[in-house]
């Protein structure tokens, strides 16, 4: 907690960083003191959590450095954070008079570099503005998370962020290439961009995935992909929903035999239903596949899914335009959350996501008896499901999908009553079974509490990472690691 | 009381791909990927209908509810989430071409007439006021003078009075009407507040959700399709892209100046 006051703590931006980039009205430190976690009580304009000191927008990495060196000298807690699409926690300020550190003025590309296929940009830039801009030229950065209208390159980074694509193209720590980034004292360090090395531990993982718990990133560079769209390929087929272990062993197949499609998909009943209601029957899940890249491979991937698919008699192939069209038509941006909030705010539904991972051997146990637990033991419930959407050669993930009706109960205590408790079932569940808690949002202060189940013995190793760097104990304090009640 | 919701399920427009817009010569637009979502003005209806049940609470007035809808085998979802929320008789009159309703509001009026004076005679009949696909704004006017009722438009709530009577609250322009009305009545929903259908639980879909759907097929209503004559002969997207000069001189302060200079100046010294 801060040894200055909270007056002291503004004044002390502001010389650092002017009056005009130290923003302290009432309603931005409210907005500002959690993320959508806490949807219900955004929705409801409740906040629970201590409201922030200040939110300051900073311009250059020396900027950071200064305002990461006073906050250390002073023992503020920091959040850092760009496009405030967190969705797990990452963003609450957690502690009293916190300072929130937003990059998103940080937005220049820096350096397009088609000879060696990469692209340097500041925290700030907006994914889907920076893969239009390339696209434009022909190339892509491959990466495609359902955040992409919000989402901006430091935040992608600091929570391990993975997109649509990722069976191609792997998650954001298989894109980046170098970074720079600010610890908690001031140093600014910098990882030079090479195709790779073998000079000690990698120590790009030290800054991709710690969630504005040991660093400030500042600047990315991502590797560059051709893009090639006219050459996309599309493969369904439907199942019945009691065969959801036959589809998790149909994904495996693909991935077993070498196959690497862009995106992989496997819905259940109750998810697909939100997707294809036009055309897919009740109680049928549905398997998805694209196949993306040069002209004569795309053909070839189709043909090798499509034969191996045919083995199954329980499968029944779909019109492949029909998933081309659904795929062309996803999106959710800026106006989709709005929609939603008048949509909560009127029935007093709201629908949550919680991603894990697990491998070809356990997923299934995974899924099935979370969903069978949170049936029996949540009240009002009225959408319980998932997909699998990301596929590795050893295993996959799980985005539950679920939606209750609140009952009774104050927006101060939905979170309890509800989200927490689904959340908790979900994480007993793959832990049980041996899976991660964590998929790609991060494990935020909403599932930190989880950390040293998740960590096992290596939980050291993450502990010992934290102590190293932020010391003072002022970086994002309750992410990854909980706070001591 | 005996009240009849209909309502149409449509596809979502919002998922539709732009160039599926451009429909030259072909009088259709292809909208058979999109998810399937109650038309919005039938889904105030709907929730209009639950929550006048709620308030006959303590008024000896019973409240019966049925849906109706006029669709392919896909919409009886939505009929037993009805089902779900309380309603007690959910029917489907069976037509699987669905482009075959979107501009026929006379034929979709007088099915829905046929079920009301041969089927399940009712109090009250509520429609929203049009679909987003057709958007005919046809169908409870029509249906209204097939019954020879009275039928209100724009309305925007409900309330109960006695088992023969409703307080029905419209938009008019400048302001509301609120109207006691005698049943029987065919009542319009327009933008009412209550936009959104309560959502069931998945226990009440599982105890109430299984019951089957009643099913109609259209001659057993009604053998008239005529639509009065009337028939599409063009589909014109409306262009809605306006011309864009996107100013980027650097900071704040060049931008205004620019747009001042170059756009504004000559415009603002000519008022």
């Amino acid at each position: 907690m801060a040894i200055i006051s909270r007056e002291q703590i503004v004044e002390g931006l502001k010389q650092i960083l002017g009056t005009e980039n130290v923003i302290t009205d009432e309603q931005v430190l409210k907005e500002s003191s959690l993320d959508r976690y806490r949807k219900y009580e955004q929705v409801c304009e409740v906040y629970t959590q201590p409201i922030p000191a200040a939110v300051v927008y900073v311009r250059s990495t020396q900027e950071v450095s200064e305002v990461l060196a006073f906050a250390n000298e002073n023992e503020i807690n920091v959040v850092p954070r760009t496009g405030h699409s967190a969705i797990e926690g990452g963003l609450e300020t957690a502690l009293k008079d916190s300072v929130v550190i937003d990059g998103s003025t940080m937005n220049k590309v820096l350096k397009v570099d088609e000879y060696n296929m990469q692209v340097t940009c500041q925290c700030g830039v907006p994914l889907q503005e920076l893969d239009d801009m390339l696209r434009e030229r022909g190339y892509t950065t491959g990466h495609s998370p359902q955040s992409k209208p919000l989402a901006q390159i430091g935040g992608l980074v600091a929570t391990r962020s993975i997109g649509q694509f990722s069976t191609l193209y792997g998650g954001i720590e298989d894109m980046i290439v170098g970074m720079e980034a600010v610890f908690a004292n001031g140093k600014i360090c910098r990882i030079k961009n090479v195709p790779r090395r073998a000079a000690g531990p990698d120590i790009r993982h030290i800054i991709c995935g710690n969630e504005g718990a040991i660093c400030f990133i500042t600047e990315v560079t991502l590797k560059l992909f051709k893009w090639q769209p006219e050459n996309n390929r599309y493969i369904g087929y439907k199942l019945d929903d009691a065969q959801m272990k036959l589809g998790f062993d149909c994904l495996r197949e693909v991935m077993v035999a070498g196959y690497r499609p862009s995106f992989a998909r496997l819905y259940d009943a109750a998810d697909a239903q939100q997707h294809f209601s036009a055309w897919l029957e009740d109680g049928k899940a549905i398997l998805i596949w694209m196949a993306e890249g040069p002209a004569n491979i795309t053909p070839a991937i189709e043909e090798g899914i499509k034969g191996m698919m045919s083995k199954h008699p329980e499968l029944e192939e779909v019109d492949p335009s029909l998933i081309e069209k659904w795929y062309s038509g996803l999106n959710w941006g800026p106006e989709q959350i709005a929609e939603e909030k008048e949509e909560i705010r009127a029935t007093q539904n709201i629908g949550i996501t919680t991603e894990v991972s697990g491998s070809w051997d356990n997923i299934y146990e995974i899924y099935k008896t979370a969903c069978d637990r949170i049936l029996a033991e949540v009240p009002d419930m009225t959408l319980m499901g998932g997909h699998s959407s990301h596929s590795y050669i050893n295993g996959t993930n799980m985005y539950f999908v679920y939606y209750y009706n609140i009952v009774d109960c104050a927006p101060e205590e939905e979170i309890n009553k509800y989200h927490d408790r689904i959340n908790q079932i979900i994480c007993e569940q793959v832990i049980k079974y041996g899976g991660s808690i964590v998929h790609h949002h991060g494990l935020g202060k909403a599932r930190a509490k989880y950390v040293t189940q998740e960590y096992g013995s290596s939980y050291y190793m993450l502990k010992t990472l934290k102590q190293a760097f932020d010391p003072n104990g002022i970086m994002n304090m309750g992410t990854l690691i909980p706070l001591r009640k | 009381m005996k009240i009849l919701g209909c309502f149409k399920v449509v596809p979502d427009l919002d998922a539709i791909v732009e160039q599926d817009w451009e429909v030259e010569n072909q009088r259709a637009v292809d909208t058979g990927y999109a998810k399937l979502v109650w038309n919005c003005f039938d889904e105030g209806a709907l929730e209009m209908m639950l929550r006048l049940s709620e308030f006959s609470e303590g008024l000896n007035v019973v409240f019966q509810l049925s849906a109706l809808t006029v669709g392919r085998e896909k919409t009886e979802g939505f009929l037993k989430t009805l089902y779900a929320l309380g309603f007690s008789e959910g029917v489907r009159i069976c037509v699987e071409e669905e482009r075959e309703l979107l501009f026929s509001p006379e034929w979709v009026s007088g099915l829905i007439a046929a079920y009301v004076e041969k089927i399940a005679m009712q109090d009250v009949v509520l429609t929203g006021t049009q679909s987003s696909d057709g958007s005919n704004q046809k169908t409870p006017y029509l249906l209204a003078e097939r019954l020879g009722w009275p039928c209100i438009s724009q309305v925007v709530g409900i309330e109960p009075v006695d088992g023969e009577h409703l307080k029905v609250v419209s938009q008019v322009s400048g302001g509301r009407m609120v109207q006691q009305v005698k049943t029987p009545c065919v009542l319009a929903v327009g933008n009412a507040p209550c936009a959104y259908l309560r959502i069931p639980t998945l226990r009440d879909k599982m105890k109430l959700g299984k019951r089957p759907v009643t099913r109609f097929a259209p001659e057993e209503l009604c053998r008239d399709k005529g639509n009065g004559g009337l028939q599409l002969a063009a589909l014109n997207p409306i262009d809605r892209k306006r011309n864009t000069i996107l100013i980027d001189k650097g900071s704040p302060e060049e931008n205004a100046r620019c747009l001042y200079e170059e756009y504004l100046k000559e415009r603002l010294s000519a008022l």
